[in-house]
């Protein structure tokens, strides 16, 4: 018994030691110089190699999407590395398609910057910059969403597609925090490039929501960085059918601006859920987009309304509302905005009443 | 037994607040084995394993789901309710896992008693046999939830 604890004890004390030699090594035996990252073929930027490629980027404020803190667990921040990358790490390999591994895709938090290195970003997230805001109003919603009001310090403005979201930092706020950054979809006008508004859903025992409903006040700065997304409207004239619940009416009332912005002639009906009367918000507001634009119909829909609650609208679930009120939706887009749950419910509901699978849009990380 | 580098970082990575708000260990001074080793203890005491109590959550999670926010009848005398927000949690353990942030909230009808489980905590309990320390804000205690949930 004892020759074996010794043997295991000796075994992991060899293998310890190995692996601080090597970590050591790295560190200060490794000098790999200043290296050239060479972007897109049109910027070179000069950085302190042995670093991951995504913490040279986000030194220089180039901002690539990240949920990990670059402990290639998520898989968000792929990007194409041309050449001097070096070999694919078996880390990486379980997030990328064959296609993408053929295609030179790569996880910039496992690519080390070990020499000069040729990347290919794409030219959205180039345009991504960080912006400091500054809290200039909170408006509570219902009993767990609120309407965060920020103005961009200076006279700075953010160009972005309605639909598109930002990520915000939340800073360090309890002892032994951490910053992290979280998505949130721009709920503003895109006319009023001064500012950005945020519907936010409180998350038990959340970071960033936490942060946002219990510890900021109106004055404070905070970062956010963005724009970012796919998710916005396709430049046709097919009539849209737009589907949210909870702070799923961010994207959509940015969207519902932007139509009016532009004088938008697409007919489009908008249904939101919610389980309760007291768990509507905005109602009024966009009901007023029926009248001022062309062809627009709001439909709310309740799941359990309490009878003194004297609710006259649609009751059920939205998908039960879209599946009974749409009846044939073959020509239709549809926009969703939601938890993952209901954005799965959904694409059932719209498959069954003809909406072609490519015509169904909504954030790919939801 | 003198822990490894992996584990050491392991450890240490539970106890920050990278991925949750003040961690996953909580105030537990035990090491992450230790905590593992004693909440494997109490689930087999009860008869039951650590895939057996994974599977009922996943059961009832997958029921609850079906009623987009709403409480839902998930059988056994049991009601839950899910809570979704959008975005991924993305395991603690250094390999490649993320999960849908979702909240599954089941009460006995009966008795009243109540219990809160997010996704991710399914896999920590299915792949790494891990509750959580002792203290965190999310630990699940092994004897409550069987009590619950079978
Ligand atoms: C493109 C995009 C747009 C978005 N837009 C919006 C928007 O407009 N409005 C909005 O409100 N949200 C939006 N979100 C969601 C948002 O990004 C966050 O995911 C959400 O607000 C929760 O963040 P958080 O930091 O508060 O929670 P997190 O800290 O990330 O918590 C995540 C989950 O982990 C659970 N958890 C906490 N501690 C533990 C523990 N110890 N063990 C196990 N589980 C634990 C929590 O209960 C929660 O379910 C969007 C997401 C994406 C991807
Ligand atoms: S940042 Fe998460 S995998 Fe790279
Ligand atoms: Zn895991």
């Amino acid at each position: 018994m004892v020759t074996v604890f010794i043997s295991v004890l000796v075994i992991s004390s060899i293998g310890g030691v190995l692996a601080l030699l090597l970590v050591l090594s790295e560190k200060f035996i490794a000098n790999y110089g200043i290296c050239t990252v060479d972007i897109n073929a049109e910027k070179q930027i000069e950085v302190q190699g042995g670093q991951s490629l995504l913490s040279c980027l986000v030194e220089e404020d180039i901002f690539i999407p990240s949920a990990c803190g670059g402990r290639g667990t998520c898989g968000y921040c792929k990007l194409k590395v041309i050449e001097g990358g070096g070999l694919l790490l078996p880390t990486e390999t379980p997030f990328l398609s064959d296609q993408e591994q053929k295609d030179d895709i790569r996880l910039s938090c496992q690519v080390k910057v070990r020499n000069d290195i040729f990347i290919e970003i794409e030219k959205e997230l180039l345009s991504v910059r960080q912006y400091e805001c500054i809290c200039s109003g909170i408006e509570d919603l219902t009993h767990d969403i609120k309407l965060f009001k920020f103005g961009l310090a200076g006279s700075e403005e953010i160009d972005f597609i309605a639909g598109q979201y930002v990520q915000l930092l939340t800073p360090v706020y309890f002892k032994g925090g951490e910053e992290v950054y979280r998505a949130y979809s721009v709920a503003s006008d895109p006319l009023n490039k001064g500012a950005i508004e945020l519907i936010i859903r409180l998350v038990p025992n959340g970071i960033c929501t936490t942060y946002c409903f219990e510890h900021l006040s109106i004055g404070d700065t905070i970062l956010m960085n963005g724009p970012y997304g796919e998710f916005h409207l396709s430049d046709t004239e097919s009539p849209m059918v737009f589907i949210a619940g909870g702070s799923g009416m961010a994207p959509i009332r940015c969207i519902l601006s932007h139509m009016l912005n532009t004088g938008s002639k697409r007919k489009a009906v908008y249904y939101f859920g919610a389980n309760k009367v007291s768990e509507l918000f905005m109602i009024d507001e966009i009901k007023q987009f029926e009248n001022d634009l062309d062809d627009f119909r709001f439909v709310p829909v309740v799941a359990l309304p309490d009878p003194a609650e004297h609710w006259t609208g649609l009751t059920g679930l939205v998908t039960e509302a879209v599946e009974s009120d749409l009846e044939n939706a073959a020509d239709y887009e549809a926009y969703l905005c939601g938890s993952p749950g209901m954005i799965e419910a959904s694409g059932k509901v719209l498959a069954k009443l003809g909406v072609p699978e490519g015509k169904i849009y909504f954030d790919s990380f939801a | 037994m003198k822990k490894t580098p992996e584990m050491e970082k392991l450890d240490n990575f539970l106890r920050s607040s990278r991925i949750v708000a003040g961690g996953f260990m909580g105030e537990d001074i035990r090491d992450v084995d230790e905590v593992i080793v004693a909440d494997t203890r109490s689930v087999e005491r009860l008869g039951y394993s650590l895939e057996q109590v994974a599977a009922r959550m996943h059961e009832i999670t997958h029921i609850a789901k079906e009623g987009l926010g709403v409480c839902v009848d998930v059988g056994a005398g049991l009601k839950g309710c899910v809570d979704e927000a959008k975005g991924r949690i993305v395991c603690p353990w250094p390999h490649p896992a993320s999960f849908d942030k979702r909240l599954t909230t089941v009460t006995d009808v009966e008795s009243g008693k109540e219990i809160t489980w997010s996704d991710l905590h399914i896999h920590l309990i299915e792949e790494h046999g891990f509750f959580e320390g002792i203290g965190s804000a999310m630990r699940i205690e092994p004897v409550k939830l069987i009590t619950i949930i079978f």
